[in-house]
């Protein structure tokens, strides 16, 4: 661990009210499901890892689905960005993780700047903006705040939107986190792995890309007018796979010299060459939840021979702020060896 | 939806729907801002950029104003083009660097919407040298027109035309506006960095300027690839 405070420091700020330190401090309410991977005809050709390789039997997958906020009760109807950590179980007992989120790009580009927005962005008490604020803000051509939740009492949109305004960095992501919505599944959403990665192909070339979940039943938010409902998503997975299969397409994106590769901060313009790699197909939700999902201690940095990690700053400190966080809360160890949590 | 504020809240929550409000925005507020903040016309056509895939299927959205807006009018547009198909096909088989091209009548505009490889002035030169006699024909019917004819003999001054009556294409991720509005001000972008909650403004604003715009770059089925690529992959030669 290169720097084990700012690892300490960059949890500690993650930790919020309504939170809990025995569970994860962000994605903290989540669902676990199973379910298999199978590699696209032309992904072995672009990426020699091994589950883009052809098998005859298709790869088994653990899938983590999560509420961005770190409040230990749901809130499925709020706003709020969503994650998606999958874990390819490989042979020899291996396993490899792509862990995204349906946010296509990150807050901040170093691990010290993630600190500062972190700290900036903790939630405070809601600033509801009096009527007369709103209609100021109108004849400025301007959108008002959101009215608050009902029950919510604090949030991170105004602290976030003040750190915007003066770092020019975290304004990609923070204007598409304030519209960002609810989806009305969890299968309904587009998840990016918003850092870069490194592919080698079977001629020993190396290609920059980043990986996104498409999701074959297309994406679907709820009706931000209407009231807000406060638990759903697990039960809709649950209801989803008891009666059926729910599947994404995995994309990959090239990037190309220019590009941004260790900043996840910025994103790649949208017309990047893009490889269709492969197919999940999840299939039940575990009775044994704790077994499948909350204990899992997924890692950006569990990655197999054919795909290693930019060097992308923030994607580096995340080996150790995921591991941190795993043992603080008593995960199945990480990978990786032991830090103390 | 949120929390109940009060009616006085929910009625202000509901302003942006409200005749009357709506009425008081766009002949006062709007009118306001734009004389206070005008934003210059932006461009037409793709940003200069030196990565491969931003230089293949770059968009053109060719908007030409027609003199004669009545049925007579369009009917002629219409015909100018109807009677000049295979020159067209001709035309744009021996430019080479096309995906697709097409044209529409739409309302006062006769349009040419073209996906294409390179750089845009050379498009339009080469265009010029394959299919003028078609533009030469259009240009009696487009605001315009008459001073570019014949095309041929006016290829720099069509290609300028071009760029003024292509749609200015917005940035693919919204934020980017404020980037493209500090360049064309001669501003370096984001010093200081824009509040957030300004981008609204600053887009109804550039509407005003530019009516019409191209939302982005838009979707390509085979991102990254150029016509002679698709084309030799597919084995189907020129």
């Amino acid at each position: 661990m290169d720097d084990p405070k700012l690892v300490e420091d960059i949890v500690h700020a993650l930790d919020i009210e309504g939170g809990s330190a025995k569970r994860r401090p962000v994605h903290t309410i989540g669902i676990g499901a199973t379910g298999v991977f199978e590699p696209s005809p032309v992904a072995k050709d672009f990426c020699t890892a091994e589950h883009f390789q052809p098998t005859e039997k298709p790869l088994e997958v653990a899938v983590r689905f999560s509420n961005g906020m770190g409040l230990v009760k749901e809130h499925d109807g709020w706003s709020d960005v969503r994650g998606m950590a999958v874990r390819f179980k490989l042979s020899n007992d291996r396993a490899t993780d792509l862990i995204s989120m349906t946010l296509p790009v990150f807050f901040a580009p170093t691990p010290e700047t993630f600190l500062q927005f972190a700290t900036a962005a903790r939630p405070k008490e809601c600033n509801r903006e009096t009527p007369w604020q709103k209609i100021r803000d109108f004849l400025k051509l301007q959108i008002p705040m959101p009215d608050p939740y009902p029950g919510q009492e604090t949030r991170p949109n105004e602290g976030a939107t003040e750190f915007a305004d003066k770092h020019a960095y975290a304004q990609p992501a923070v204007l598409q986190a304030s519209v960002i919505g609810a989806p009305v599944s969890y299968v309904r959403a587009s998840y990016h792995a918003v850092h870069t990665f490194i592919v080698t192909d079977p001629d020993g070339t190396d290609r920059w890309v980043r990986f996104n979940w498409q999701p074959i039943a297309g994406v679907l938010n709820t009706n931000p007018l209407d009231p807000p409902v406060g638990v759903y998503l697990k039960e809709d997975l649950e209801k989803r796979l008891a009666h059926g299969i729910e599947r994404f397409s995995l994309m990959m994106t090239i990037g190309e010299t220019g590009d941004d590769f260790n900043d996840s901060t910025k994103q790649w313009p949208p017309h990047r060459k893009r490889v269709m790699m492969g197919l999940l197909t999840l299939n039940d939700v575990p009775k044994d939840q704790e077994a499948h999902a909350e204990k899992l201690s997924f890692n950006p940095w569990l990655l197999t021979d054919g795909i290693r990690p930019s060097e992308d700053p923030v994607l580096k400190i995340r080996k150790d702020v995921y591991e941190f966080s795993s043992n603080r809360r008593g995960g199945i160890p990480c990978p990786f060896s032991g830090t103390e949590g | 939806m949120s929390d109940d504020g009060g009616w006085l809240n929910n009625y202000v929550n509901s302003l942006p729907e409200r005749g009357w409000f709506k009425f008081l925005s766009k002949y006062v507020v709007v009118p306001y801002w734009v004389w206070r903040e005008p934003k210059p016309k932006l461009p037409g056509g793709p940003r200069p950029s030196s990565q491969p895939s931003d230089n293949v299927q770059r968009m053109m959205n060719l908007l030409m104003p027609l003199k004669d807006t009545s049925p007579i009018g369009r009917a002629k547009a219409v015909m100018a083009l109807a009677q000049n198909v295979d020159e067209i096909f001709a035309g744009l088989d021996n430019v080479g660097t096309v995906h697709s091209a097409r044209f529409l009548l739409v309302e006062d505009y006769i349009c040419m919407i073209s996906v294409y490889d390179g750089d845009f002035s050379n498009y339009i030169r080469d265009f010029i040298a394959t299919i003028g006699s078609v533009f030469d024909d259009l240009m009696h019917l487009v605001e315009g027109g008459e001073a570019l004819y014949p095309c041929e003999d006016h290829v720099e001054e069509f290609i300028d035309w071009v760029k003024a009556h292509d749609l200015f294409q917005a940035p693919d991720y919204a934020i980017n506006l404020l980037h493209v509005q500090d360049e064309a001000a001669g501003r370096s972008p984001d010093a200081p960095p824009h509040e957030l909650l300004s981008l609204p403004r600053e887009l109804i604003l550039q509407l005003h300027s530019n009516r019409n715009i191209s939302l982005g770059g838009g979707y390509r089925g085979y991102p990254g690839y150029s016509a002679a690529q698709v084309r030799d992959k597919l084995g189907v030669g020129w």
